[in-house]
């Protein structure tokens, strides 16, 4: 078995950015295409590793280092900017979002909605015990 | 004492050039003090006056111009006691390109004081009387910005010393008096008037200029010495100096309102009183004949011109008095009479001088013809500006209302405005011994001689102006005492606006701001609300009638202690013919015509006699009058429909052709630029689908524009 050349670490690399090309433009939902992102992500810091190590020195390392952290903050993000959007409107569906297009034209129409799904189920609540509690005037809305 | 103390207070104004190695008093330091303090206070009244001064923006300007005057007058009496030579500022160099080398100079001869004294006099008993009269105004401050203004663009007018400050000046006055008509420019009379004022004199305007360039075409320079050097010299041709005085004329005509741009005078008296007094009276309309006085050399070359000039006034002095005659707005009678009286001095100045060709031996003619043109600019103005103010006074008292059918009898509630009012329309109507007979009678003595020193043509042609002169002296002695009768005698009518008015307190112009259709809408109802008067006095205050008083003591003296009988060391001709460039006097003594003077007060005298008759004695004649010469009356009523005239070829025309390319701008032009604009957003509109609002797809697109620029920068190596 020849040991591993940098051709290798490339490869993978590339198939790395390319599946998560294709999975960001292809997958319908959000917390997937960023992961999907994320991916392309790692690519590029497999492809940054293996330079490193081939030219022998740490400059790749370190941007691998910088790498990590920002993919970690836009990670967190990302997440807190997809939870709200679900939020908004009960879906993740990338489609939902198209309000930022060329006004007074007509939305895309979805060819292949996604099937119904039934509402989830409706959280627990514990019984009434004791006195009920004054309500509020304005209880705060979260979203 | 005070040159020291202007000495110190002052001690960077320009130090005078000593001409002919002469030490000159450091007084002439301070002559740029006479434009320059009415400018410092008019740019504080316009800067502070809204805010910080407010009910005080008078002082500024009040102070200014006395300063001016006392500034104006030290130099007079410095010139008048001294050699008489005329005295420079330095030069300060102000444009200069090329060849072209214009200095800021001031001059103070003996025509450029004599106008500077009179002016800053004037205006400063305006300023004064207008605290009374634009009393609580709301534009107060902005008024006596605007007269300091004037003052000083007058004085600059009439003491630079090169024909591009004469022209900075001219154009400055007529800037004030444009802002000053339109005053009360929400009042839509107000604001048309301001602008047929100003378009009207621009016309004349653009002939001055023009007459500018031409003696800087012949002349290569515009100070007054060189050129009038190089006139005296002969290095103009004949035919030069004829188109110069023409052009020069033209500007003259625009600004002193002669035939045929005579128009926009009886409107300017859309601008409140002391304006009328000071503006279109006293001073800015008198420019003209001051520079054609001044430009004598240019004329004294070109005597068709002057012929010219004479008939010109003539005509403009008949025309006016007749359209005098029937006008019920006591301030058009008097601005009619303005045009009919600047009609005289053009007269005047266009008589003497076509002699002086002819019989090239005696230049005493051209010299009478212009002192007396200037003198009868100088009484005429306290006179005029006297009257103006009387009738701003009876203005005031009677609520804005100035119809002469809606009030009479006033004497007995104004008795000093009615006193002063009559000494100012006896000295109009030219009797003796007071101020407008002697220099009438100067100006009539004037055209007697041109008609007798010539002969053929021209001779019978100075003869009918003559004869139209005196004709025009009956005329003006009438419609000024049917104005005095109409105004001031008879019973008592006072019109209700004058006691709402005093009801809202003295003084109160509030209603300028709603005052426009109910102004107009007073001056076509006569009497019908007249009734007894309510108070005893309507006299105006103090403040207004001081300066009537004092207006009314020069008008009663200057024309006989001036005037060729008077004192021989105060004749007023005696010193303005030490005006440089003017023709010298061969023999001094001033010829009196006994006969001339004998007629003309016959005549006046006849004119208040019959007006007296007619307005007094017999009210209803005037009315049979009217009817049994119903063509000729509304002739003179509507001014001999020259302002339909105007209508009809000018401005409609002129409309129309705006329409016209109004139309084509809207039609081609813009519809071109808006073609081009439209490319574009066509070309935009491919693109819009493009930009669809998903997310993915916009990826999708920046994937394949990446492989794309990726792989021709790899195959394309």
């Amino acid at each position: 078995m020849t040991a591993l050349s940098l051709h290798h670490y490339l490869v993978v690399g590339a198939v790395l950015f390319a599946l998560g090309t294709v999975g960001f433009l292809g997958r319908r939902n959000l917390i997937l295409m960023i992961l999907s992102a994320e991916m392309m992500l790692q690519g590029v810091a497999i492809n940054l590793v293996a330079f490193a190590r081939f030219h022998g020195n740490l400059q790749g390392q370190s941007f691998v280092l910088f790498l990590l952290t920002v993919a970690a903050c836009e990670a967190a993000m990302a997440l807190a900017l997809i939870l709200m959007l679900y939020k908004q409107r009960s879906s993740l569906d990338v489609n939902v979002w198209q309000d930022l297009r060329e006004p007074g034209w007509e939305p895309y129409e979805d060819l292949e909605p996604l099937p119904e799904q039934p509402a989830p189920a409706p959280l627990p609540r514990l019984t009434v015990a004791g006195k009920e509690p004054k309500k509020r005037s304005q209880e705060k809305s979260h979203v | 004492m005070f040159d020291a103390a202007l000495h110190n207070v002052l001690p960077l104004m320009p130090v005078w050039a000593a001409d002919a190695g002469t030490k000159v008093p450091e007084i002439w330091r301070s002559l740029w003090l006479i434009p320059g303090l009415p400018l410092l206070a008019a740019a504080l009244t316009a800067l502070l006056g809204p805010q910080i001064l407010k009910k005080h923006s008078h002082w500024p300007c009040i102070v200014a111009v006395i300063g001016s005057f006392i500034v104006s007058a030290i130099a007079f009496l410095n010139l008048y006691l001294g050699t008489a030579a005329p005295l420079y500022t330095a030069d300060w160099a102000w444009i200069t390109a090329g060849n072209v080398d214009i200095p800021l100079k001031l001059r103070f001869d003996a025509l450029a004081g004599t106008m500077a004294v009179m002016v800053t006099f004037i205006s400063s008993c305006i300023a004064i009387y207008s605290v009374g009269y634009m009393h609580d105004d709301p534009g107060y401050s902005r008024f006596f910005a605007a007269v300091a203004l004037f003052v000083t663009s007058m004085t600059l007018l009439v003491l630079g010393d090169n024909f591009i400050l004469l022209f900075a000046g001219w154009e400055g006055v007529g800037l004030c008096s444009y802002l000053l008509i339109g005053f009360w420019f929400y009042k839509d009379s107000a604001a048309d008037a301001a602008r047929k004022a100003f378009l009207v004199t621009r016309l004349g305007d653009v002939g001055l200029f023009l007459g500018i360039l031409l003696l800087w075409w012949g002349c290569q320079s515009l100070d007054y010495d060189k050129v009038f050097k190089a006139v005296e010299k002969g290095t103009l041709s004949e035919t030069m100096l004829f188109a110069a005085s023409l052009l020069l004329f033209c500007g003259a005509a625009g600004k002193s309102a002669q035939l045929p741009l005579h128009v926009w005078l009886p409107d300017a008296m859309e601008g409140p009183t002391p304006v009328s007094a000071l503006i279109h009276a006293a001073t800015m309309v008198t420019a003209g004949v001051y520079l054609l006085a001044r430009c004598v050399p240019i004329f004294l070359g070109a005597p068709d011109a002057q012929l010219l000039v004479a008939c010109i006034g003539g005509g403009t002095a008949l025309f006016a008095a007749l359209i005098a005659l029937t006008q019920t707005d006591l301030k058009r009678v008097l601005a009619y009479s303005t045009l009919s009286q600047l009609g005289y001095m053009f007269l005047a100045l266009g008589c003497g001088v076509y002699a002086v060709n002819l019989n090239a031996g005696s230049k005493d003619l051209a010299l009478l013809a212009v002192t007396a043109a200037m003198f009868h600019l100088f009484t005429h103005a306290f006179f005029k500006a006297l009257l103006f103010m009387g009738s701003g006074s009876v203005m005031h008292a009677m609520g804005h209302v100035i119809d002469m059918r809606r009030f009479s009898g006033l004497r007995h509630v104004m008795p000093t405005t009615h006193w002063t009012f009559l000494v100012g329309a006896i000295a109009l109507a030219g009797i003796p011994p007071l101020a407008g007979f002697w220099s009438k009678d100067e100006i009539l003595l004037a055209a007697y001689t041109a008609s007798s020193q010539t002969d053929g043509t021209v001779s019978s042609i100075y003869f009918t102006l003559l004869c139209l002169a005196l004709l025009t002296a009956f005329l003006t002695a009438f419609y000024t005492f049917r104005a005095y009768f109409l105004t001031f005698c008879g019973e008592v009518r006072i019109p209700e606006e004058a006691d709402a008015h005093h009801g809202h307190g003295h003084g109160d112009s509030s209603h300028h701001g709603h005052g426009g259709d109910h102004h107009k809408h007073d001056h076509h109802a006569p009497s019908a609300h007249s009734g007894p008067p309510k108070r005893q006095s309507y006299e105006s205050p103090a403040v207004m009638t001081i300066p009537l008083i004092v207006l009314a003591v020069f008008a009663l003296g200057v024309g006989w202690l001036l005037g060729p009988l008077g004192i021989k060391a105060f004749s007023f001709a005696g010193f303005v013919e030490h005006t440089p460039y003017w023709p010298h006097p061969e023999h001094h003594e001033h010829s009196l015509n006994w006969m001339l003077m004998g007629l003309s007060t016959v005549l006046a005298g006849a004119g208040i006699g019959l007006a007296y008759l007619m307005y007094s004695l017999q009210p209803a004649l005037p009315g049979q009058l009217a009817k049994s010469m119903q063509a000729l009356y509304q002739l003179s009523l509507n001014k001999f429909f020259v302002d339909e005239l105007y209508e009809a070829l000018i401005v409609r025309p002129a409309s129309w052709l705006a329409k016209g390319i109004r139309s084509v701008d809207m039609g081609l032009v813009d519809s071109f630029v808006d073609m081009l604009g439209m490319a574009p957003r066509l070309i935009g509109q491919i693109f819009q689908p493009i930009q669809n609002g998903l997310v993915q797809f916009y990826a999708l697109a920046m994937a394949l524009g990446l492989t794309v620029f990726l792989l021709s920068l790899i195959y394309k190596m």
